[in-house]
């Protein structure tokens, strides 16, 4: 695949390669897309070679995954070298500072990034790219880096703590959930 | 993939956050034509690539400082005598011939020098013992007789151990005869 033909497919998918980078990097909108930008570099300069093994998407976002990890790591790195400085450095954005507080349209919505956020990474992980990004758990796994076994546990874990959480969050406002056991994603 | 109630839940306010993120998501033309420039700058500000030059051109410069501090050192006018060590085999001490090697020694080596010629003069004790013991273990044993020496002698070992010569007597060469019997 040439780079001309890899970067019309990147555009294609480049809407969710920034939502799945958000939920790489905790909601920060601007780490996102620092993160996005240096993939696109690896990309350019053939750091991150697609082989064709999987589909592109799948590769795709464990690159995105990956480099979050490496910039997380990196900044925390900085973050302990100018630990004496009073300039505060790369402060990870909150549910509450984020610029697209703004478009947040009900207070459930709100209240849904903060549960996700509270959320174990891999198990946010999991949920992201089951219901957001549509990918079944094989696909997720592979993302991941990890066993289906394993995904189908984050995923499952999460989906509960979500759905403990919600039902918490809708007793208050006065709604109902139904319960009923789920069948798995795959 | 079928959905169930509270999975079609979480569905929606995933897609909910999905439209969000969609809205405040950036150009992809603006993100990739940035990561099209940056190496340039990336590899301007490698913070490793200046901290392994930073630390080699320390380690030049220290290595040119101590250099010449050591060439700038005073040499040591003192001389000292380091005898050689004996050879190995004599049991003679050394030929006043053998000059002693006469060097220049620095005040880092003198230590060194003393210890070698400690080292030296036990070694060359050593060696004179061992050749006197091998000189009177060798003497006693080419004194060494038998006992049963005395028993190999004879009144007439001369007899064997002497020819009869043209002008001795008759009654002595008949001495040499074998005796005849009729």
């Amino acid at each position: 695949m040439d780079i001309a033909e890899l970067k019309g497919e990147l555009e294609k998918l480049h809407s969710a390669s920034f939502g799945w980078a958000l939920s790489c990097c905790r909601r920060d909108h601007a780490e996102a897309e620092e993160v996005l930008q240096t993939v696109y570099l690896k990309i350019l300069e053939g750091k991150a070679l697609y082989r064709g093994e999987s589909s592109l998407k799948t590769w795709l976002f464990a690159v995105i995954r990956k480099t979050a990890i490496g910039e997380y790591r990196k900044r925390l790195l900085r973050n302990l070298v100018f630990i004496g400085s009073t300039e505060k450095r790369d402060e990870p954005a909150t549910s509450a500072d984020a610029p697209p507080v703004i478009f947040e349209k009900s207070e459930i919505q709100k209240q849904f990034r903060v549960a996700l956020a509270k959320l174990p990474p891999r198990q946010r992980e999991a949920l992201h790219l089951v219901f957001y990004e549509d990918l079944s758990l094989r696909e997720a796994a592979d993302v991941m880096g990890i066993s289906i076994g394993s995904a189908r546990q984050h995923y499952e874990r999460g989906k509960k703590h979500l759905r403990e959480w919600l039902s918490d969050t809708e007793t208050e406002n006065g709604i109902v959930w139904r319960r009923k056991e789920t069948q798995s994603a795959v | 993939m079928e959905l169930s109630g509270e999975e079609k839940k979480l569905k929606a306010l995933f897609s909910e956050l999905k439209a969000t993120d969609e809205q405040t998501a950036p150009r992809f033309a603006g993100v990739w034509n940035r990561a099209q420039i940056a190496p340039r700058r990336i590899r301007a500000f490698n913070p490793a690539f200046v901290a392994a030059t930073a630390l080699l051109v320390f380690g030049l410069v220290s290595l040119a400082v101590w250099s010449r501090y050591s060439q700038r050192m005073p040499q040591q006018p003192m001389v000292v005598s380091v005898p050689t060590a004996p050879a190995p085999t004599g049991t003679t001490a050394p030929s006043p011939s053998n000059e002693p090697d006469m060097k220049p020694v620095t005040p880092h080596n003198i230590l060194a020098a003393s210890r070698a010629n400690r080292l030296a003069a036990r070694r060359h004790a050593m060696l004179v013992a061992a050749n006197r013991k091998l000189t009177r273990d060798a003497k006693t044993i080419a004194d060494w007789q038998s006992p049963t020496t005395a028993l190999l002698t004879s009144p007439s070992d001369e007899i064997f151990s002497s020819l009869p010569q043209f002008n001795q007597s008759t009654t002595q060469l008949k001495s040499f005869l074998p005796t005849r019997s009729n």
